[in-house]
C-alpha cells in the first residue's frame, strides 16, 4: 500500500482530542497558517481507538455485490491507472489527473462500445432535454463571451499604450528635428549676414532682403495666421505702406521709430489703395461671426416657440392675472389689471 | 420495426421468462441484421437473469444552505434512476425515519444530505433493508450552475463511471461497491438515453474521494461515424458539479448497526473550529508569558558593566 501514507497537515492534531494541550503554545503558533485556510485537518497518526473491521466489510461487499458475472454493459465503471501520486494542494496537477483518468476511461468505453457495437455519442441530431436548461447555457456563453472581450479589450489598450509610447518618441524626435532646423537657419542667416559685412554690402539693401526672401521657397505660402495692424485686404503682406512708394527703406538706427509708424500707417491707411478697403474679400464674405448674433440666432428649438421670444424680447405679458389672495380690491387698484375667474 | 419489437419484450420482461430479458434489446434496434445474431448469443450466455433494479431515495435535512440544496438538486438531475423526497429532521431518530420512507417509496439505495450548523455538509450513502451505510463529510463544493463549468450533456443518458485503481483496500472496496451501484444509472432505465456523453470520476487522492463529471465531446463530423481517428479528437468538458468525499464512518446496516470502519485521521470540522479559536485565545496569555520569560532570562544573565559608560561624562 504506497498509498496509503497520509499528508500532515497539522502536527498538534493528535492533541486536539484531548482538551488539555497548552503545555506547548510555539508549535501551535507555528501551526496556525495552516489551518486557516485548510479544510480538512488530519490526525498526524491514526487514532487508536478506531475500527477497522476487515471482515465484516468484505461480508458486507460479498452480500450487495452484483453477480460476479454480470456483464459491463450493467456497470458501465472502469478502473483507471493513475500514473503517479497527485499532489492535493497542486489545484492544477490534480485536475489534470481527474481528466486523463477520465478520458482514458472514456477511450477504454469507447473501444468496448465499439466493439459491441453499440452507440456511443449522441448523433448531432438526437435533441432531448439536457442536463442545464438552455437559459443557463445562454449565461455560460454570454460570460465565455465577455471574457473574451474583456480580453480583446486588455489587449487593445496595451497595443495602445505602446503605441502611444512609440508616439511620444516620434514627437520627440520631431521636435529635436524642428529645432535643428531652426538652429541652421539661424546659423544659415548669421553667416549670410557675415558674409554680407564682409562683402562690405556690397549687393546694397534691396539685394539683400530679396536674398533673405528667396532662400528658401515657402516665403510665398500665405500663412494663415492674422497679422497685426494688417487689413484683410491688403495683399501686399502688410507691406504697403512700406514698400509702395519706394521712399522708405531706412537705415537700422531708425528701426525703431519707423516700426511704430509702419503700423499705423498700415492700420489707418498711409499708402496703398484706399478703395481696396470697402470690397469684400474672400474671407469677408464668408465671416459669418459678426451675422444674426442676437436674439433670434440660436438652435431650432427655441426658434420654434417664436411667439414667447417675441415677449420675451418686447417685455410684454398677457394682461391677465389671477389672484387668490384677500386683498383683491387693494391688488387690483394698485395694478391696475382686469380680474378673470 | 424496432419499436413494435422492443415494446414486445419489454411486456415480457414482467412475465417469467428468464433467457431473454432486457439486455439483448438495444443491440436489435440499433445494429445491422448480420450483427445481430452473434451479439445475441454473447450476452445470452453470460447472465440471463440479471437486471439492475436500483432506485435512489434522495433527499436532505432540514436547515440545509442554499448551495447543497443546490448540489443535492445536480444529483437528482444527475440521476435518472433517484426519486427526491421531503426534507427530513436531522435528528437521533432519523435513521429510522429515513429507513421507513426508503421502504415506503419502493427504493433499494438512499442518498442524504446532512447539513449541520449551515455549514457543514454530511451524506449519508445507504444500501437500504440491510445495509452497509457510509457516512461522508463533503467538501470543496462547486454546483452544476456555476458558469466556470461549461460542458453540458443529456439528462438521464448513463455515465461512464471510472475509479482510480487506489480502491483496493477492503473498506475502499465497498465504497466502490456501494458508490458503482448507486450512480450508476441501470440499463434500459426508462428514463435513461440510450447515448452516452458524459463520464464520472471516482479518484481516491489524499484518502478522500474526488468527483468530477465531465461531457465527452468529438467534433460534429466524427460524432456520426467515430472511428479511431475521432478517439484522439475527443475532447472532455467539465459539466460539474464538483465535490469531495472524505469517508468519517461505515455502518453495518443502513442508517446504524455495528461500526465496521471509523475513518482513524478524521477530524471534526467543529473539532478544527475549536482549535483555531483557542490558538486566537491564547494571544494575551502568550503575551505575558514571553514578558515573564525575557525578564527571567535578563535576571539570570546580567549585563556586564560597560567600560565606556561614563567615558563623557568625564569630558564635561
Amino acid at each position: 500500500m504506497p498509498y496509503q501514507q497520509p499528508v500532515i497537515l497539522n502536527r498538534t492534531g493528535k492533541d486536539t482530542m484531548n482538551v488539555d494541550d497548552v503545555e506547548n503554545p510555539e508549535v501551535e503558533v507555528s501551526e496556525s497558517e495552516f489551518e486557516s485556510e485548510d479544510e480538512d485537518v488530519k490526525l498526524e497518526e491514526p487514532s487508536k481507538t478506531s475500527i477497522y473491521n476487515a471482515d465484516g466489510l468484505l461480508d458486507k461487499l460479498d452480500d450487495i455485490s452484483w453477480p460476479q458475472n454480470v456483464e459491463w454493459i450493467h456497470k458501465l465503471s472502469l478502473d483507471i491507472n493513475q500514473e503517479q501520486k497527485v499532489d492535493v494542494n497542486d489545484d492544477l496537477a490534480r485536475e489534470l489527473a481527474f481528466y486523463t483518468q477520465a478520458l482514458e476511461g472514456t477511450r477504454q468505453a469507447f473501444v468496448k462500445f465499439q466493439s459491441m457495437q453499440l452507440p456511443f455519442l449522441r448523433p448531432s441530431d438526437y435533441y432531448a432535454e439536457m442536463v442545464k436548461s438552455d437559459s443557463h447555457m445562454v449565461k455560460v456563453k454570454g460570460r465565455l463571451l465577455a471574457e473574451k472581450r474583456r480580453i480583446e479589450e486588455a489587449d487593445e489598450r496595451r497595443k495602445a499604450r505602446e503605441s502611444k509610447k512609440i508616439a511620444k518618441e516620434v514627437q520627440a524626435q520631431k521636435l529635436k528635428e524642428r529645432a535643428k532646423n531652426k538652429k541652421d537657419e539661424i546659423e544659415s542667416v548669421k553667416k549670410w549676414r557675415k558674409q554680407r559685412q564682409q562683402s562690405g554690402f556690397a549687393g546694397g539693401d534691396k539685394d539683400g532682403e530679396m536674398g533673405l526672401t528667396f532662400e528658401d521657397g515657402k516665403s510665398f505660402e500665405k500663412s494663415n495666421k492674422k497679422r497685426p495692424g494688417v487689413a484683410p485686404f491688403d495683399r501686399t503682406g502688410g507691406k504697403g505702406g512700406r514698400g509702395g512708394a519706394g521712399k522708405g527703406k531706412r537705415g537700422g538706427a531708425a528701426g525703431g521709430k519707423r516700426k511704430g509708424k509702419d503700423f499705423k500707417d498700415s492700420k489707418f491707411g498711409f499708402g496703398g489703395r484706399k478703395g481696396m478697403k470697402k470690397q469684400n474679400t474672400a474671407e469677408t464674405t464668408n465671416d459669418f461671426r459678426s451675422f444674426n448674433k442676437g436674439e433670434f440666432s440660436g438652435n431650432k428649438k427655441r426658434k420654434r416657440n417664436s411667439q414667447l421670444l417675441l415677449w420675451k424680447v418686447a417685455g410684454w405679458r398677457p394682461p391677465v392675472v389671477r389672484y387668490d389672495g384677500l386683498d383683491l380690491a387693494t391688488a387690483v387698484s394698485s395694478s391696475g389689471l382686469q380680474i378673470v375667474e | 420495426m424496432g419499436g413494435k419489437k422492443r415494446k414486445h419484450s419489454e411486456a415480457e420482461v414482467a412475465a417469467p421468462v428468464k433467457n431473454d430479458e432486457g439486455p439483448p434489446e438495444r443491440p436489435k434496434r440499433t445494429l445491422l441484421g448480420w450483427k445481430d445474431k452473434v451479439e445475441k448469443e454473447k450476452e445470452t450466455d453470460s447472465k440471463p437473469g440479471f437486471r439492475n433494479k436500483e432506485k435512489v431515495l434522495v433527499t436532505c435535512s432540514r436547515r440545509i444552505s442554499y448551495r447543497y440544496r443546490h448540489l443535492m438538486m445536480n444529483m437528482v438531475s444527475l440521476l435518472p434512476h433517484c426519486k427526491k423526497d421531503n426534507k427530513v429532521e436531522s435528528k437521533e431518530s432519523k435513521g429510522a425515519t429515513l429507513n421507513e420512507l426508503v421502504e415506503l417509496k419502493s427504493c433499494s439505495s438512499c442518498l442524504f444530505f446532512e447539513c449541520r450548523k449551515q455549514k457543514d455538509l454530511y451524506l449519508w450513502m445507504a444500501k437500504c433493508p440491510n445495509g452497509p451505510s457510509v457516512k461522508f463529510l463533503v467538501n470543496a463544493v462547486h454546483t452544476m450552475e456555476e458558469l466556470k463549468l461549461t460542458g453540458n450533456h443529456l439528462k438521464g443518458s448513463r455515465p461512464i463511471l471510472t475509479f482510480s485503481n487506489n480502491f483496493d483496500k477492503p473498506h475502499w472496496k465497498l465504497l466502490k461497491e456501494i458508490i458503482m451501484q448507486i450512480f450508476g444509472v441501470p440499463k434500459d432505465h426508462r428514463k435513461s438515453k440510450p447515448y452516452h456523453d458524459h463520464v464520472f470520476v471516482f479518484s481516491i487522492v489524499d484518502d478522500h474521494i474526488w468527483f468530477r463529471n465531465y461531457q465527452i465531446s468529438a467534433p460534429h463530423s466524427e460524432m456520426d461515424k467515430v472511428d479511431r481517428g475521432g478517439l484522439d479528437k475527443m475532447t472532455l468538458i467539465e459539466v460539474g458539479p464538483r465535490f469531495c468525499l472524505n469517508p468519517i464512518k461505515i455502518f453495518g446496516g443502513s442508517f446504524g448497526g455495528p461500526t465496521l470502519y471509523e475513518n482513524p485521521f478524521y477530524v471534526s470540522p467543529n473539532q478544527i473550529r475549536a482549535l483555531e479559536k483557542r490558538q486566537k485565545a491564547g494571544k494575551y496569555a502568550k503575551k505575558v508569558k514571553a514578558k515573564k520569560r525575557r525578564k527571567m532570562h535578563e535576571l539570570s544573565n546580567p549585563l556586564e558593566p560597560d567600560e565606556f559608560a561614563d567615558m563623557w561624562k568625564n569630558d564635561d
